[in-house]
Parts: structure tokens; C-alpha cells; sequence
């Protein structure tokens, strides 16, 4: 079978270079192109031979982690489908432990692989220039090699199992922004890194880390070996033995799934034309956090919201430079106040339906999933934009023991605002102009009722934050311990305080319902 | 294909559709009318009913079973818009949506060879004949000719017990068809033979009758409910009761209260005194478990119309709790038979307002709801759509369900309503069946009447002398 199964996926190879000449000569050229990549890449290894040991660390485990990492998203981001996928073999009746194994070694031969199987051979070459024996050195690259070979697997098969009906340009579109959530702020990290021809110690505790994640211990073995023999490279081998061992067991499991359950059709064109409520889980939760997606895409009176934002936080700061305070203090401040104004975003969502809100009261919905649905959209804007803005605030600021203080003051901020909006959308909503209208016409107010909410809103949250911001500005004052206390602190006041308001909220909701179509038939 | 159309069921929704199927046919029985001889005429009203008998005398047993390919459907009802007649339910069930989309042709059609074709075999007894055809006589020639007597002999029959399910049918017997059926009737009585009355099928009978009333009866009752918006009284102590399985009318002046009314009935509003039960249950105590029973349609609310339509079905029916694979087969099915097919995939604020209406209906029951409230459910919507939505509405209640309706068009609550309630300055001026409540009149001139007559007309006297 194992013959047969591997001159299957051979013929697959060379299949890509069948077809029309226009074709061929694509593939042809994109092989072209990756094979001087390679070369290149492997010429610039070879540099490293007489490089010192931390830094050939260094490049190894962080290049080998973003490998591996790449190994496991593409198949999710891109969608690539599997062509050895173990449901295509369900006809023939194999033993499932059986096909596992064979199809893990076939995923040996692919494009992929092999790039990284040249790159490898480079690696081993540097290492033994470094003086690693040859054992470790092979080991460890055929333990790299092979966790991302069960990776892709593994990742394609969950792809195919969970994803394939939620498959839509809107869930790419979130897998590139959670993509950004991390690149952005690692990128922010290095740029600000001064290497000065030695690996600078934030680097080498991450390097640290990283040797010991199923991600980066395989190509930290050989490395670790070098610097401290076999026995300070025990745990990285122990780790990324048991990540194989592990890889391995899901990947049967999966196989032995995939064999034993069949596929459910979707019909592509019903599920067309659906857009976030594909993407989002089919329950009145789902739907609300779908529907309040597509709204804050598209109507104009919350996009108006979004954009005011970053430019009030913007225009804070110009005062601050008139009066001459120094730069390095100004960087700091817009981001707490964009996660302030973040929070307080949705105080007044619910008014935001006019008197669309009867089909959430007539059906029944639970607060809950009202309540939570609401502020989907805000988390998906709010926390790319922060994990952005976070790290290049800090960056300019100069201080990155600052960090954790920062995350934690954003946080507060902006999940007490969450939690305090959730209550008074729906304890006090005021009139807002009309869906279709200008966002800039309001309606005709009478009473306070609004301002009082705006301001309550934002006040307490600042209330609520207000240990944050003291332990904040302490660790602004030098205190790096304070810094810690400001993260978990600022994480665990505004979980709470959110979690208090969703629960709140959703009961008012509940008791309400009829106040609230009054509210909304009168406006 | 049971989730072409809504029908009431007990089942919570989250039951997909495919497990009820077996389950219904026992049920329909259960969801009873007793038959109400004193109905209005046809739903096909304004149409004339083609003379019974004579066209379709030979088709004995057939036609029971055909749907509704009769010929000549004017042009609203795409023939694959029907609900496939479910085996275990009694075939004349489909009856009734062929009466509104053909003219009356086909009703009368279906029933009136019967009488004349004795060997039509519908049940396994042929000792019976001479029962069932008294029975099927009935509805199809004028209740109010042989109404008791035969009613009361046909009660034993099996087939008879599940007369009740099909009880709408009466009411749309179209009222001329009268004349041209009753001499059959009369030819006939004489055969009845109470003889056959057995004891058994008989408690049967009853227990069916009885079971709207141990069931709760009442789909809706709403007692004394009164709401006040600052100084105006909208809404003055209000009782209605809604039995199940009617086609039940609001009727009133502007101003009058109803969207108030069905407002506090839907769950949007609360009521400042009063009580709702929908089905049994309390809708202040219980508020969802009232809710999930109803499917609602509201008056000039907006609804999340920046979503396109088939986004906006599948909002309704996730919010609700159905799974989504039963939201887009439900949602297919809606769609076609409401005719939207085409508009799924446009934002619903590009709607025309009929269509807007059509899809918030197509909304409000995919949840396949036991009560529907609907608030001015016609207005702005075609002649031709709102011939489709009667069937589908009479089609629901004939399986079962409730609709409760607000309506300006006096003609259409006269022909399609069952029971009717005139509310004028928020209370209830009268209520009953159509024919108690219009007594000698129209149903309009007793509405004019009762909200006050047609006063005349003063101080206009120069809107009559043209200024130029």
C-alpha cells in the first residue's frame, strides 16, 4: 500500500507541470524562483559558521519557529485542501492506522518540504562547522522536518473537518487580522531591537522561551547541544519528541474520524450570500454578533463612530505639545484614551435599531446573547487596534518594561467601558439619528437622559480603572514591579467589571423589553 | 417538505423538521375546529364558483388525492407552491388552499361527486357508504341546509373523526354553491342511517370534539388588558378570546387601538393591567415560553433592513433557535413560496413595501409558530401576493394553527375571518362570528355603524365653491 500510496503522490507532483503551456510555464517559473530562494537562503546560513553560537541560536529557533508557525496557519488561512485528504481512500476499506502512517510519510514529498529539506541540509552544515556532533544535528532537523510534515496534517484535516462550511472571505478576513494582532506588535519588538552585532537580551530570553514550544525546540536541540552538551539540550529534545509523539497520535485519531464519518453536503449556493452569519456559530448569539458585524460595516452612523476615535486621541495630544510636556510622556497617552472611547462605543447601540429591536424583544432572545452579540463588533475592532497601537506607543515612548503596564491600563479602560455600555444601552438609551440618516443630523433630544449616560459611561470607567492608572503611572515613575501589578490587575478589574455588565444588562434586557419598545417607538 | 409551510406544532423547533413527519399525521386530529356551519363564504370571494357538479362527477376517489393541478389556477399560485398533502393526514385537508387559489371550481368540485358517486372508497368500510357521502355532503352543500342531522350522523365514522382537522373547509364552501348542491343533498338524507352510529368511533368523536378544550381551547385569551401612553387611553379593558384553529379579525377605526392591542399580544409591549395566555401560558410569568409560541408581523416597525433577504430569514430563524441547516431549507422553501427567490440576495431596504411586508411574514413564521399575529398583514402588498399569503394563512389554519389579524379591508375580514372583534376607542364593541357580529348587515355598514355611524359632513362648504 505504502508503494502505491507514495507513487500516487509522486504522479501529484509532477501533475502540476501537465496542462497548458501558460500554465507550465507559471509553475515553472514559480519553481524557478523558489529554487534561487533557497540557494540564497542557504548561501546566507552558510555565513553563520563562524558566527558566535547565541546568534546561530538565535536565527535557527526564530526562523524555525515562524516555519513551523507558517506550516500550521497556511492551511488554515489559505484554505489549502489536502490532496492525500484520508476521506479519499474511504472507499477502499484501509486500516486507518495503517493509512495514517503511510499518508504522514507521503506528506514527506511536496514543495513545501522540500525547501525546507534543502534549507535543513544548510542548518546541518552550519552546525557541524559550530561543532555539534552529526547525530544531534540531523536529529534535530529531522524532528523539525517531521512536526511540521504532522503539522500541515494535522491543520489541513481540522480544516476540513470544522471549517470547510464556514469557509468565506469574511473568516480569511479574520484570520488576517488575528495575523496582524500578532506581526504587528513582534515586528514593532525587533525593529526597536538594538543588535549592535550581539543578540540583545530581550531576544535571548525570547529565544529562551521558544526553545522549550513544541514550535522552536526541534531546531534549538542541535544549538543547545553546542553550548552545553547533551545535558542542557535534554529538555528541547524531550519536548519536541513528545510534540511528534503527540502530533502523531492526533493525526491517527484524526484519520480514524475522517475514515469513519462522512462529509456533510453543503450546498455552496445556499450557503452563499450569507456572509459573517456563516461565519458565526448558528445560535441567536451568533446571529446577533453576525448581524451587529454587517452593520458596523456598513452603516455609516458606526463607521462615523470608528473614524472620530483615533482622531480624537490624536488631538489630545496637541495641547500636551504646546504646553511642553516631553514627547516620550505625550506617546503614551492617546492609546488609553482610544481604549477609553473603544469601551465607551457601544453605550448606546441599542437605540442604534430603531425600532428594529422588536425582533430580538418578539423572539425572545435571551439578554445574554444580546448583550454579548452587541459587543462582538467592538472586540474585533477594538483589540487589532490596540495590539497595534499598543507596542508602537511603547516603542516611541523607548521603555519596554513598560509593556505590561500599558496592556493593563488599555485593558481596564476598555473592557469596564464594554461592561459599563452593556448597562446602559439598555437602561438608558437615548435617541439617535435614524438608520439611513446622516450620522451628523441627531435628533431632537429632550431631557438629559443621553449626556448623563455618555458621561456616566465614561466616568466610571475611569472610575473603575482608576488602581490601573496608579499602578501605571508608578511604573511610569521607574517602578518595574508595579508594571507587572498593573497588567494583571488592569485584566482582572476590567474581566470583572465586564462580566458584572453583560450580566446586568442582560437582566435588564430581559425585564425591559416592553420600556424598550416604548423607547424606540418614540423616537 | 415539511418545512414548506408552517404548521403549528408542539414540538419545540429545535426538533428538525424531518422527525415530525410520522408524528403529525397522528396529531392533526388533535388540532380540531368544531365545525362552524355559520361561517362566511368562500375565501374565493368575488370569484364565482363554477357550478359543482358537473365538471368533475367521474373522477370518484381521484381527486381526493390530487392537490391542486385543477386546471385554470389564475395566475398567483405556481402549481409547486403546494404543500405536498402529508399520507396520514386526511387528503381533503389540501382542500382548502385549492379553494383560494382556484376559484371555487375546485372545493365544490372535490365534494360534490361524492353524493352522486356512491362507490367513492376513502375508508375500508363500504358498509358505511352511505355515512361518509352524508358527511362530505355537508360541508360542500350549504351547512345551513342539512347542517344538524347530518353532523350529528356522521360523527361515528373513523373517517369522520378526522373531519374535525379539515373543519375550515366548511367555511369555505362557497355560499352559491348552495343552490345548485342541495337538491343532491336532499336526494340523498333519506340513506343517512344513524344505524351506524357505533358507540366507539362515537366517544372517539367526542373526545376529538372535546380536545381543543382540555388542550386549552383558547389559543389566545387576553382579559381586561388596558394600557395608557401619558394621558391617552389607548387600550381600555380589552377581552378577546381566541379559539384555536380560527382565522380570527381586529377590526377598528384609525386610532382604534388594534396595533396597540396585538402589540401587547406579541410580547413587544407590557400591559399596564391584564392578563395574556397564549396557549396556557402566562404571557407576564412567562414571557419566552408565550413568545416562542408566536410568530409575529408588526406595523410599521423597522426591521434590520441593511441585510439582504435571505440574511435577514436566517436572522429570524436563528434568533428563534433553529439550527441553521433547518433555517435554509426553511428559508429556500419561504422564499418560493412567497415568491422572493429572486430578492434573496438584495438588501431588503431595496425592497418595494410589499415585499418588505412579504418577507417579514415569510419572517415571522419560520419558526412554524401555533399562533400568528399579524398587524395589517395585506396592506401594500399586491392583489396577487395577497392571494398567496390567504392560501398559505388558510392552509395554517386548517392544520391547526391561529392567526390573529388587523385589518382596514372589511370584504377581506368578512370573507376570510372565521370570528371578527370591532374595537373602537380601545375597548370591544362587539365580537362573535362574522354572521353574529354583522347580523342583517355587511360587515362594513355594521362596522360604520358601530364606530360611530357617518356623521355628516359640515364646515366644508367652501372646499364646494371653486375659487377660480
Amino acid at each position: 500500500m505504502a508503494a502505491h500510496v507514495l507513487r500516487l503522490r509522486v504522479a501529484l507532483l509532477v501533475g502540476a507541470l501537465r496542462g497548458d503551456s501558460a500554465h507550465v510555464t507559471r509553475v515553472l517559473l514559480g519553481l524557478m524562483l523558489l529554487i534561487g530562494a533557497t540557494i540564497a537562503a542557504g548561501w546566507a546560513l552558510l555565513t553563520l559558521r563562524d558566527a558566535p553560537i547565541d546568534v546561530v541560536l538565535a536565527v535557527f529557533v526564530l526562523g524555525g519557529s515562524a516555519v513551523t508557525l507558517g506550516f500550521t496557519l497556511a492551511p488554515l488561512i489559505a484554505g489549502a485542501t489536502d490532496p492525500l485528504d484520508p476521506r479519499r481512500f474511504t472507499v477502499l476499506g484501509l486500516p486507518s492506522g495503517r493509512l495514517a502512517m503511510v499518508l504522514a510519510i507521503a506528506g514527506f514529498l511536496s514543495i513545501p518540504i522540500f525547501t525546507l529539506a534543502a534549507i535543513s541540509v544548510y542548518a546541518a552544515i552550519v552546525w557541524s562547522a559550530q561543532g555539534v556532533p552529526w547525530v544531534p544535528a540531523v536529529a534535530g532537523i529531522l524532528l523539525g522536518i517531521a512536526t511540521c510534515v504532522l503539522l500541515a496534517h494535522v491543520s489541513m484535516a481540522l480544516t476540513a473537518l470544522f471549517l470547510r462550511e464556514r469557509r468565506s472571505r469574511e473568516l480569511s478576513g479574520l484570520f488576517v487580522l488575528a495575523m496582524l494582532v500578532v506581526v504587528v506588535p513582534v515586528g514593532v519588538f525587533f525593529a526597536s531591537l538594538e543588535w549592535g552585532g550581539r543578540v540583545p537580551t530581550q531576544l535571548t530570553a525570547a529565544v529562551d522561551a521558544l526553545a522549550l514550544t513544541p514550535l522552536g525546540a526541534a531546531w534549538a536541540f542541535p544549538g543547545r547541544v553546542a553550548q552545553g552538551g547533551m545535558a542542557s539540550a535534554t529538555p528541547a529534545l524531550l519536548v519536541a519528541v513528545a510534540t511528534l509523539v503527540l502530533l502523531s497520535a492526533v493525526w491517527v485519531l484524526l484519520v480514524r474520524r475522517m475514515l469513519s464519518t462522512t462529509e456533510r453536503p453543503v450546498s455552496v449556493r445556499e450557503r452563499g450570500g450569507l456572509g459573517w452569519f456563516a461565519v458565526a456559530p448558528g445560535t441567536p448569539g451568533g446571529a446577533v454578533a453576525a448581524r451587529s458585524l454587517i452593520y458596523w460595516l456598513r452603516d455609516r452612523r458606526y463607521i462615523v463612530n470608528i473614524v472620530v476615535i483615533p482622531i480624537a486621541a490624536a488631538l489630545t495630544t496637541v495641547p500636551l505639545l504646546i504646553v511642553g510636556v516631553p514627547p516620550a510622556i505625550i506617546a503614551l497617552v492617546p492609546v488609553p484614551i482610544v481604549a477609553l472611547f473603544l469601551g465607551w462605543l457601544p453605550h448606546n447601540d441599542l437605540a442604534y435599531d430603531s425600532t428594529a429591536v422588536w425582533m430580538h424583544i418578539a423572539s425572545g432572545v435571551r439578554g445574554v446573547s444580546d448583550r454579548v452579540g452587541r459587543l462582538v463588533p467592538v472586540l474585533v475592532i477594538g483589540i487589532p487596534l490596540l495590539a497595534i497601537a499598543i507596542p508602537v506607543s511603547i516603542w516611541v515612548h523607548g521603555r519596554w518594561a513598560l509593556l505590561p503596564a500599558m496592556v493593563g491600563v488599555c485593558a481596564a479602560l476598555f473592557l469596564s467601558g464594554l461592561g459599563l455600555s452593556s448597562i446602559s444601552s439598555v437602561v438608558s438609551p437615548y435617541a439617535v439619528s435614524r438608520p439611513g440618516e446622516s450620522p451628523f443630523q441627531q435628533p431632537q433630544r429632550t431631557g438629559a437622559a443621553g449626556a448623563i449616560a455618555q458621561t456616566l459611561v465614561m466616568i466610571g470607567a475611569i472610575a473603575v480603572s482608576a488602581p490601573v492608572l496608579w499602578w501605571g503611572w508608578l511604573a511610569l515613575s521607574g517602578d518595574d514591579d508595579a508594571a507587572v501589578i498593573a497588567l494583571w490587575g488592569g485584566l482582572a478589574i476590567g474581566a470583572g467589571v465586564l462580566l458584572l455588565g453583560i450580566a446586568v444588562g442582560s437582566a435588564v434586557f430581559e425585564r425591559r423589553g416592553g420600556r424598550l419598545m416604548e423607547f424606540a417607538e418614540s423616537t | 417538505m415539511n418545512a414548506s409551510l408552517p404548521e403549528p406544532q408542539d414540538v419545540h423547533p429545535h426538533q428538525p423538521d424531518g422527525d415530525l413527519g410520522g408524528a403529525r399525521g397522528q396529531r392533526a386530529p388533535v388540532t380540531p375546529l368544531p365545525p362552524k356551519p355559520k361561517t362566511p363564504a368562500g375565501v374565493a370571494a368575488g370569484q364565482q364558483p363554477a357550478p359543482p357538479p358537473r365538471v368533475k362527477k367521474p373522477r370518484k376517489a381521484a381527486p381526493r388525492k390530487k392537490p391542486a393541478v385543477a386546471p385554470g389556477p389564475p395566475p398567483p399560485l405556481p402549481a409547486n407552491l403546494t404543500i405536498p398533502p402529508k399520507p396520514p393526514l386526511p387528503p381533503t385537508v389540501v382542500a382548502p388552499r385549492a379553494d383560494a387559489s382556484h376559484t371555487a371550481e375546485a372545493p365544490v368540485a372535490v365534494e360534490a361527486p361524492v353524493p352522486v358517486e356512491a362507490p367513492r372508497v376513502v375508508d375500508v368500510r363500504p358498509i358505511a357508504e352511505t355515512a361518509p357521502d352524508v358527511e362530505t355532503l355537508r360541508p360542500a352543500g350549504a351547512p345551513r341546509v342539512v347542517e344538524v342531522p347530518a353532523a350529528a350522523a356522521a360523527g361515528p365514522r373513523t373517517a369522520e373523526a378526522r373531519r374535525p382537522a379539515e373543519a375550515p373547509r366548511p367555511a369555505e364552501a362557497p355560499r352559491p354553491a348552495d343552490e345548485a348542491v342541495a337538491p343532491v343533498v336532499h336526494a340523498i338524507q333519506p340513506q343517512p342511517a344513524p344505524a351506524f352510529v357505533e358507540p366507539a368511533p362515537r366517544i372517539l368523536a367526542e373526545t376529538l370534539v372535546a380536545a381543543p378544550l382540555l388542550n386549552g381551547a383558547a389559543a389566545l385569551v387576553v382579559k381586561s388588558v388596558t394600557k395608557t401612553f401619558g394621558d391617552t387611553r389607548a387600550v381600555d379593558g380589552i377581552d378577546l378570546t381566541v379559539p384555536a384553529g380560527t382565522f380570527y379579525g381586529l377590526v377598528g377605526p384609525n386610532g382604534a387601538g388594534k396595533t396597540t392591542t396585538l402589540s401587547m399580544i406579541a410580547g413587544l409591549l407590557r400591559p399596564d393591567r391584564g392578563s395574556i395566555r397564549v396557549n396556557g401560558v402566562d404571557a407576564a410569568s412567562d414571557p419566552i415560553g408565550a413568545k416562542r409560541q408566536m410568530g409575529v408581523l408588526p406595523d410599521r416597525l423597522r426591521t434590520f433592513d441593511r441585510l439582504t433577504g435571505r440574511q435577514l430569514l436566517h436572522y429570524y430563524g436563528v434568533l428563534r433557535g433553529l439550527p441553521s441547516a433547518v433555517v435554509e431549507s426553511r428559508t429556500t422553501d419561504l422564499a418560493r413560496a412567497f415568491d422572493l427567490s429572486d430578492a434573496l440576495g438584495r438588501l431588503v431596504s431595496d425592497y418595494s413595501a410589499g415585499m418588505a411586508k412579504k418577507v417579514m411574514l415569510a419572517g415571522a413564521m419560520i419558526h412554524s409558530p401555533r399562533l400568528l399575529v399579524l398587524d395589517e398583514p395585506f396592506e401594500s402588498v399586491d392583489p396577487v401576493s395577497s392571494a398567496i399569503i390567504l392560501d398559505i394563512l388558510s392552509a395554517y389554519v386548517a392544520h391547526g394553527g391561529t392567526v390573529i389579524l388587523s385589518s382596514h379591508g372589511m370584504e377581506l375580514v368578512e370573507r376570510v375571518c372565521s370570528r371578527v372583534a370591532v374595537i373602537v376607542a380601545g375597548q370591544v364593541l362587539a365580537e362573535g362570528t362574522v354572521d353574529e357580529v354583522r347580523g342583517e348587515l355587511t360587515l362594513e355598514q355594521r362596522f360604520i355603524e358601530l364606530a360611530g355611524g357617518l356623521s355628516d359632513v359640515e364646515g366644508l362648504e367652501w372646499l364646494h365653491t371653486f375659487s377660480d
